[in-house]
């Protein structure tokens, strides 16, 4: 065990230093288009608040809309629209249809996914990026094959399977089908987050006397937060927004998570479409993803250029 | 090797053997409930002359042509906006990327409401410009429910590509185009002879996952269109799922579904082919 850690320093350190010159590289690459002059700048402020601005309505749009009663919204936006504004859709949706439920439900999910992804990834990313074991290339690779294969072709088999083991219409059978699908992803970033520790630096803090756990606090949780952040956030996220394989193993209303909810509105109840309540909800639904990929975008960004564009 | 083994039995359990026991379901004649019979390739040869499975087939490579380009192009656009780090990049890249992180499900209801007619958002813009009337109903016609559904995913997978492709540009050293600058290069000639040769292996994954994506394509049609008029917008993950789960044809859909695995692996396979070419011609520099 000793000698397969001490064995895989060699392409760490080269691993490493790599890193390092690409991330000069990323502060070279700033400073391009300073040059651009005054007009040039203008223009690129232009263009870009007019493309920002086509990417940013149609939610600001979305949210004021929400904020219209259902015989408004049906009809032709007018000025006068915006002296109508209520909150009518949202106790609506409260009172008449239960969206706290199904907002929980989604919540539920995606921590619950959340969470296992990142339990499950962390330890086999330690133990891919610290151990050498027979056939250790050949499972990692297994892991990252299944990236490959599209949940959407594998409905049918998982439906009956997840049905004989009491995981379809069951909220924690969701959140195993999603943390599967997140694993390759959160195992490979896991690992690289792994390999790019200098374990020089815990031995040298147990040499020091730190005790394990002292060591793993302050030497290695700076290093290992970051990673299991960016792999949260996308288990997360992925199940928050996840709609088609919700729409295959959920049947009973009751644990709808929230695009399920949004597309029984959708079909209507009593056949009466309301589409205040189909745009509040769905206010609702994209709130959280705001916030949080606002909040946490630099492991966002992270995850994509770690896990994505180097993979 | 303990530590790997809970991702390792995961994977097991809900990748690989669902992937085993879909070709053996994909063999029969599986009903959702009762006996089932084992008949070999027959539906198989069944779904190469079904004319809805091929409609799918060949409606989800006319939406891939159509909706690759204009990703490519407005995320690449994108990314040389936002590269380099100026005043207020930070701001047009998170508003670039967002469309795609609140996902297309909750974005497709938003958009449902704008495309009806009389009162959404698309009909009142476009006919105040003269480009349609205000009582057009999009998401019921083919040709303008697959027009609104282009834009709409351009829209909303174009700030993937940028990041995908700014990820790239940022890592070109500055020396490459101070270099150009003094030889005179113009910004097209520096774009052309500089950045597109160094980002040939982030264009090709931008391209793979806008390809692949587009194959999976679901939520939006499944919203908006519900695959309709008739069957005409049903992209090929609906005819699996209308096929599995309406109709409870299990064995026939999942050999549709088979077939989908076998293209999606194919292109999954020559992504790495590509990608790891380049990895060792870029190992010497």
């Amino acid at each position: 065990m000793t000698a397969a850690s001490r064995a895989s320093y060699a392409p760490q350190s080269s691993r490493r230093s790599r890193a390092a010159g690409d991330s000069r590289a990323t502060r070279g690459g700033r400073g391009r288009g300073r040059d651009l002059g005054r007009t040039g700048f203008a223009l690129y402020l232009t263009g870009g608040t007019i493309a920002a601005l086509i990417f940013l309505l149609p939610f600001a749009w979305a949210i004021v809309r929400s904020f219209m009663p259902n015989d408004l919204v049906t009809q032709a936006p007018a000025a006068s629209d915006f002296s109508h504004l209520t909150t009518v859709n949202y106790t609506g949706l409260i009172q008449t249809n239960d969206i706290l439920r199904y907002a929980a439900n989604s919540l539920m999910v995606a921590v619950g996914t959340g969470l296992l992804t990142a339990v499950i990834a962390t330890m086999a990313g330690y133990g891919f990026a610290r151990f050498r074991f027979r056939g250790s290339g050949v499972v990692f690779a297994l892991v990252l094959v299944t990236m490959m294969i599209p949940f959407q072709a594998l409905l049918t088999p998982l439906f009956l399977e997840m049905h004989t083991l009491g995981l379809t219409n069951n909220l924690a059978g969701l959140a195993l089908f999603y943390t599967t699908f997140n694993l390759p992803f959160g195992v490979f970033v896991m690992r690289n987050t792994f390999l790019q520790i200098p374990w020089e630096l815990s031995e040298a803090a147990a040499v020091d006397g730190a005790s394990a756990v002292r060591t793993l606090v302050s030497v290695l949780r700076p290093l290992v937060v970051p990673g299991i952040a960016t792999t949260v956030l996308y288990a997360f996220l992925f199940s928050w927004t996840e709609f088609v394989g919700a729409l295959t193993f959920l049947t009973s209303n009751n644990l709808f998570t929230l695009p399920l909810a949004l597309l029984t509105m959708e079909y209507g109840s009593v056949g009466q479409v309301n589409f205040g309540y189909l745009e509040a909800g769905a206010v609702i639904a994209m709130v959280p993803c705001v916030l949080l990929y606002i909040g946490l975008q630099r492991f966002y960004i992270r995850g994509l250029v770690s896990g994505v564009v180097k993979g | 090797m303990l530590l790997v083994s809970p991702a390792v039995a995961m994977v097991a359990l809900f990748v690989l053997f669902p992937l085993g026991f879909a070709v053996y379901i994909s063999l029969t004649d599986w009903p959702l409930i009762g006996p089932y019979h084992f008949i070999g390739g027959q539906n198989y040869s069944l779904l190469i002359h079904d004319p809805e499975f091929i409609h799918s087939v060949v409606f989800t490579l006319l939406y891939t042509a159509i909706v690759t380009g204009p990703i490519f192009l407005v995320g690449y656009g994108m990314a040389v906006l936002v590269r380099s780090g100026r005043l207020g990049s930070v701001f047009f890249r998170t508003a670039f990327f967002l469309p795609f992180i609140v996902g297309l499900a909750t974005e497709s209801f938003m958009v449902l409401l704008e495309l009806q007619p009389d009162s959404g958002a698309a009909d009142y813009v476009l006919s105040k410009i003269g480009l349609a009337h205000a009582d057009t109903a999009w998401t019921v016609d083919y040709g303008l429910a697959l027009t609104a559904i282009c834009v709409f995913v351009t829209w909303f997978a174009s700030g993937l590509t940028m990041m995908l492709l700014m990820a790239g540009m940022q890592g070109i050293p500055t020396e490459l185009y101070e270099a150009a600058e003094v030889d005179g290069a113009s910004w097209w000639q520096k774009e052309r002879r500089v950045t597109l040769p160094l980002l040939r292996r982030n264009i090709a994954l931008a391209l793979i996952i806008s390809v692949i994506g587009s194959f999976l394509a679901f939520n939006q049609f499944y919203i908006l269109t519900e695959g309709g008029p008739g069957t005409s917008t049903q992209p090929v993950v609906m005819w699996i799922y209308e096929e599995a789960f309406v109709q409870y044809h299990l064995g026939y859909a999942t050999a549709g579904a088979i077939a989908l695995v076998v293209v999606i692996g194919i292109i999954s396979a020559a992504q790495f082919y590509l990608l790891r070419d380049r990895d060792n011609a870029r190992a010497g520099r």
